[in-house]
This record gives structure tokens, C-alpha cells and sequence, in this order.
């Protein structure tokens, strides 16, 4: 056990000394494995070369450059703004009503996006200046917008989710699935902090314009003919003249076409049920999903004309270089996992808990306040790769449930993207809007903090809300 | 450090940087033609997962001298806040020549693999393609990554807006 806590403390110190996080878990992974096989460097070196060319050559890895290409197109296409503009129609008037409508409007984008911090990016953009427009305070602004940005990890696609899905072998498909209702009750629960700010300060929140009706449905056009198709199509079904599998492909290609016509949220909604109602539906996997989904995002952005060969081959190669880097960080932290795997550690968490009969929920719980902890001073994603292989073993010996444990991992991820003083969104905003002052961003995520603690306390307390939607899968 | 790209900074950029997207375009082609064909015509591309297996080394590592050109990987930077200016871009240059070191060790290493790999005259399954050249192109990519830090030992130059993982 020493020595993977002496390897975790090595790595810490090499990144503080700014090594790149990916070469400080590599170095440390190699030279602990050589360490605890007494020395053989050649054990090693070998153990380092498979590890960068089986990262490499891995078919499943495919899906990560697929769905950050994905993102980087809906980006393109300004769905995000098309979003905002609907969330605003409807709940706009209320007050704190642009607030929620920031977070209402993230949650549709994490529908197509899976990654928080392009989510937070594209709303500092779209939602920021209509709130300063509005009075409303910075803090609550920048807060909601920070928060609303970790939607995009919880609902499905999810950079995250597949990254968990792979070092654990857990179904990728699965952890979508049981993403939407968790990412359904942290959409409430931020609304209701906005509703809890607003209450102590009104100064910060003042309502919007009411929207007529006329204007707020032509917001979520097409979606008419959406039901229509989908109740046709189901009757099909019904009556025996058509397959599952083929109705799902019917719909969601006639649903896709039609959408290409309307401006607004079906747009988001076609492209979300193409790509998640395909992997939910056991038409395609995750990799397909996401192939699908990138391709179909390319020719919405296209269809909007908001994509030109410059705009094309930027999402490219911004998606590749960003692919770059999370694989480097990736075979960094495998070395790293190969090393703490021969370490006597695993062994002993298992042993440790199974001597003081320590009930599962309570280790659980322990975890995620041992993630909340190191969430806000660590970088989230290296955090993850390097404790998940340490915990696993034991949440699988305990009997729990893989896919609800992902979940978990998610929302302590969310946790720590906007928990100061370390925490990606939070930059994310602090380069964008360089006229906010850092200590009001910090000052306005809290509340967003407080909640979503809470709410990973209620998904820990109630695994089902997590594993009701994947164990209806195939 | 605001010193101009020089004319081969930018054209090695370009080259990868295309070559990369290319290859993203690709698969991205790939995998939603490989779908349809498989669904509509229930014929999918043959040997298409050891294609997107192969451009995905391809493209992951051919991406790699990018990355540490634009200073894009993850670190940790409270140290800045804690050293003089001058210190922090001496500790910069430093940091650069083990990153080079670490690069050239990894460009041995993966010489070593590309070479066993080469002697079995390893192949895909399907479609035969030899993985040999693949890998030695790997190999190249990662001994440019340690020219760039090399390079930025000397010439720090200065940071892209730095991404995020998630």
C-alpha cells in the first residue's frame, strides 16, 4: 500500500512542478512497475511500449474522437443559442428567469455535446450578454453558467462516460441511459438554487420580457410533426407491419430530414434521439452512435450554413488536437494503473473493508467525499484515471452495481469542474470574461456547489433513479 | 516571448494539422457509411474496425507535435503564482528539456516495438494491411514531439488558450 501512496504523492509533486500531468503518471507508472518488480527495467520498458501502442490501435477508442467532433460541430451549427432563446420564451419572465433558461438551455446542449466545458464556453457566449443586458448580478450569471456547463458530461453523450466505460469495461450505451434521469433531477435542482438566490437577493435576478404564446411555440416548431411521426410509426409496430429496430431507423432518419427545415430545439432533439434512441435501441454501438452522430451534426451545421470549409476543417483538427491530449493523458494513467495494479493496494482497500464490515453504502459514501475533497484542488479527468483503477476492484467486490457507480463518478466530476479554487469551468469563464473578477465567479458557483453535493448524496442514497432507465436495455 | 512563428513552425503545423483532420474526416465517413451499408444493404465495410483501428494511431499521434507546439497539454500551473516571473519561464525551459528527454526515451522504446513488429511482419486480420509502417510513423511523431521541446527549450514562445479534458 506504501508504495502506490508514495507513487500518488511522486506524481503529485512532478505535476506541481509543471510536467505535464500525462508524462508525470507515465514516469511514475514505469519506474514504480520496474520498482515492484524488483528492478527489471526490461519488464518495464515493455509494459510502457504496449501500453502506447494498444492505446493507440483500439477500436472502442474511436468513440472519443467521434463525439468531441460532434460537440465541436453543434458548436458550429449555434444550437446553443437557438436553445437559450427557447428556454427564454418559456420561463424568461419569471424571476431569475434567464438564470434558469441558462441552465434549462445547457441541459438541451448536453443532449448533443458531451463534453462541460465546450457547454459552459458556447453559454458564456449566448446567455452571458443577455443577462448583463438584464441587470443581472455577475455572480449569478457566471454561477449558473458554470453550473449549467457540467450538464453536458451527465446527459448522454459524455466524454466521461465513455472514458469510465473503457477503463472499466463497463457498457458505454448503458451509462448514456442511466445519465438522462439523473441529468433530468440536477436540471431541477440547479433551477431551484437560481430560485434560492433570487429569494435572498431579487437585485440579482430580475425577470426577463414575457414572450407571447405565438413566439414560444414557434420556438419548438416541428415538434408537432415529430409526435405524429413517432405515433404513426408506433401503430406500425403495433399492428405487426413493422420491426422494432426498423421503425427506430424510420424515425429517426424522417425525424433528422424534417429537422433540417425548423430552426430551434428539434434540431437538438433529432440529433439526440438519431444518435441516443440508436444505441438505447441496440441499433448501434457506442463507436456507430457516435460516427452517426458526428456526420448527422456536420450536415445540420451545413443545413444552417453555419459551416464553410474554413469552419470544417477548424472543428477537425480542434477535435484532433484535443484528441491528442486526452490520449496522452490516458496512456499516462494506464502506465500509471499497471503499476498500482501489482502494488499490494487494491488488495488492501478490499481487506481493510471486509475486516470492520464497513456496510457498501458507507464506502460509497466515503469515496465521494474522498473524490468531493480532491475534486477541488485536482484536475478532474487525471483525478478520475488515476483512483478509478484503486476503487473499482472493490465497488465490483462489493456487489454494487458498475453503471450506478459511473454515474457517481460523473456528478463528483461535475463537483469538482466548478469547486474552487481549482476548476476547469471556472477558468473556462475566466478567460471569457476577463471584466468578471475571479472571487464573484467563486462567490456564485457556491450555491451550485451546495446543490449538487446534495444531489450526489440523493443518487448515492437512491441507486435506482441511475439503473431504472439502462435495465430496460438489451 | 511574443517572437513571430518562423516559416517552418508554421508549415510542419500546417501539414499536421491537415493530415489529422483528414484522417478524422475519414473515420468520422468510415463509421457512418460502414452503418448504413451494414443496415441498408447488410453488407458492412470489410475490415472496417481495423481501418478506423489503424487511422485512429495514426491520427492520435500525428497529433502529438501539435499539441506540445501550442503548449496544449494538461498541467498544472500554481506554481506561476508562487515564483517571480523570471523563475517560472526558467523552470519553463526546464521542464521542456526533461519533456524532450521523456520523448526521445519513449522514441527508443516504441523504435524497439516498431522493429519486433516489423521482424514477425505483423498484419491485420481481415485485410492483411502490414502494421509495421504505421507504427515506425508513430515513432516519427514521437521523436518530433521531441524536437518541439527541444525547440521550445530555446524558444518558449507563447501559451494557446489552454483547453480543457472534459
Amino acid at each position: 500500500m506504501t508504495e502506490a501512496l508514495l507513487g500518488l504523492l511522486a506524481m503529485m509533486v512532478l505535476a506541481f512542478v509543471r510536467i505535464p500531468i500525462a508524462l508525470s503518471m507515465a514516469v511514475v507508472g514505469i519506474i514504480g512497475y520496474a520498482y515492484m518488480r524488483d528492478w527489471t527495467w526490461g519488464s518495464a520498458f515493455a509494459m510502457a511500449q504496449t501500453k502506447i501502442y494498444e492505446t493507440g490501435r483500439n477500436y472502442t477508442l474511436s468513440v472519443v474522437p467521434l463525439f468531441i467532433l460532434m460537440g465541436n460541430f453543434v458548436t458550429r451549427a449555434g444550437m446553443s443559442q437557438e436553445l437559450f432563446r427557447a428556454a427564454y420564451a418559456f420561463i424568461g419572465h419569471r424571476r431569475g428567469g434567464l438564470a434558469m433558461a441558462t441552465i434549462v438551455g445547457c441541459a438541451g446542449f448536453g443532449a448533443i455535446c458531451g463534453s462541460s466545458i465546450a457547454t459552459a464556453a458556447t453559454f458564456a457566449k449566448v446567455a452571458y450578454p443577455s443577462m448583463k443586458r438584464f441587470n443581472y448580478a455577475d455572480y449569478l450569471s457566471t454561477g449558473s453558467i458554470a453550473a449549467g456547463g457540467t450538464l453536458g458530461i451527465l446527459i448522454p453523450p459524455s466524454t466521461i462516460m465513455v472514458i469510465y466505460g473503457i477503463m472499466t469495461e463497463t457498457n458505454i450505451g448503458k451509462l448514456f441511459a442511466a445519465g438522462v434521469l439523473p441529468g433530468i433531477l440536477a436540471t431541477v435542482l440547479l433551477c431551484l438554487a437560481v430560485q434560492y438566490v433570487t429569494w435572498r437577493d431579487p437585485k440579482a435576478g430580475p425577470p426577463g420580457e414575457r414572450t407571447p404564446w405565438r413566439e414560444r411555440w414557434a420556438t419548438i416548431a416541428g415538434l408537432q410533426w415529430f409526435a405524429a411521426v413517432g405515433v404513426i410509426l408506433w401503430l406500425a409496430v403495433h399492428f405487426g407491419k413493422l420491426e422494432t429496430d426498423d421503425a427506430a431507423v424510420i424515425g429517426a432518419f424522417v425525424v433528422f430530414v424534417m429537422s433540417l427545415r425548423y430552426k430551434g430545439v428539434a434540431g437538438v432533439i433529432a440529433l439526440f434521439t438519431l444518435v441516443m434512441g440508436g444505441i438505447y435501441g441496440g441499433v448501434f454501438t457506442a463507436v456507430e452512435g457516435a460516427g452517426v452522430g458526428a456526420f448527422g451534426a456536420m450536415i445540420f451545421a451545413i443545413a444552417r450554413r453555419a459551416l464553410g470549409w474554413r469552419g470544417l476543417y477548424e472543428a477537425l483538427l480542434e477535435s484532433a488536437r484535443t484528441t491528442s491530449m486526452l490520449f496522452m493523458i490516458l496512456i499516462g494513467a494506464l502506465m500509471f494503473a499497471e503499476f498500482v495494479n501489482i502494488t499490494s493496494m487494491p488488495a488492501d482497500l478490499r481487506n481493510f473493508v471486509s475486516q470492520f464490515e464497513v456496510h457498501p453504502l458507507a464506502v460509497v459514501a466515503a469515496i465521494m467525499v474522498i473524490y468531493v475533497i480532491l475534486g477541488t484542488a485536482m484536475e478532474e479527468l487525471s483525478m478520475i484515471l488515476l483512483t478509478v483503477p484503486l476503487f473499482f476492484p472493490l465497488i465490483v467486490h462489493l456487489g454494487l452495481d458498475p453503471v450506478w457507480f459511473g454515474i457517481l463518478i460523473v456528478v463528483v466530476v461535475e463537483i469538482g469542474l466548478i469547486s474552487p479554487p481549482v476548476g476547469m469551468n471556472l477558468f473556462v469563464l475566466n478567460t471569457l470574461l476577463p471584466e468578471v473578477p475571479t472571487r464573484t465567479i467563486f462567490r456564485g458557483v457556491m450555491p451550485f456547489v451546495i446543490v449538487d453535493c446534495v444531489r450526489l448524496a440523493i443518487l448515492t442514497a437512491f441507486p435506482i433513479i441511475s439503473t431504472l432507465l439502462p435495465s430496460y436495455m438489451k | 516571448m511574443t517572437e513571430p512563428e518562423t516559416a517552418w513552425e508554421r508549415r510542419i503545423d500546417a501539414v499536421l494539422g491537415i493530415a489529422a483532420s483528414a484522417l478524422l474526416f475519414g473515420m468520422m465517413c468510415l463509421t457512418f457509411v460502414d452503418v448504413v451499408a451494414r443496415y441498408l444493404f447488410n453488407s458492412p465495410i470489410r475490415g472496417g474496425f481495423e481501418i478506423t483501428e489503424l487511422v485512429l494511431l495514426v491520427l492520435i499521434f500525428a497529433g502529438l507535435p501539435l499539441v506540445s507546439h501550442g503548449d496544449e497539454h494538461v498541467t498544472m500551473d500554481f506554481i506561476d503564482r508562487m515564483l517571480p516571473a523570471r523563475a517560472v519561464s526558467a523552470l519553463i525551459r526546464v521542464v521542456h528539456a526533461l519533456v524532450a528527454a521523456l520523448f526521445f526515451f519513449l522514441t527508443w522504446q516504441m523504435l524497439i516495438k516498431a522493429g519486433r513488429i516489423a521482424s514477425y511482419g505483423d498484419t491485420t486480420d481481415v485485410l492483411r494491411i502490414a502494421v509495421a509502417p504505421f507504427v515506425y510513423f508513430m515513432v516519427a511523431m514521437i521523436f518530433l514531439t521531441a524536437l518541439v521541446h527541444v525547440f521550445k527549450v530555446f524558444k518558449p514562445g507563447t501559451r494557446r488558450a489552454s483547453q480543457g479534458t472534459n
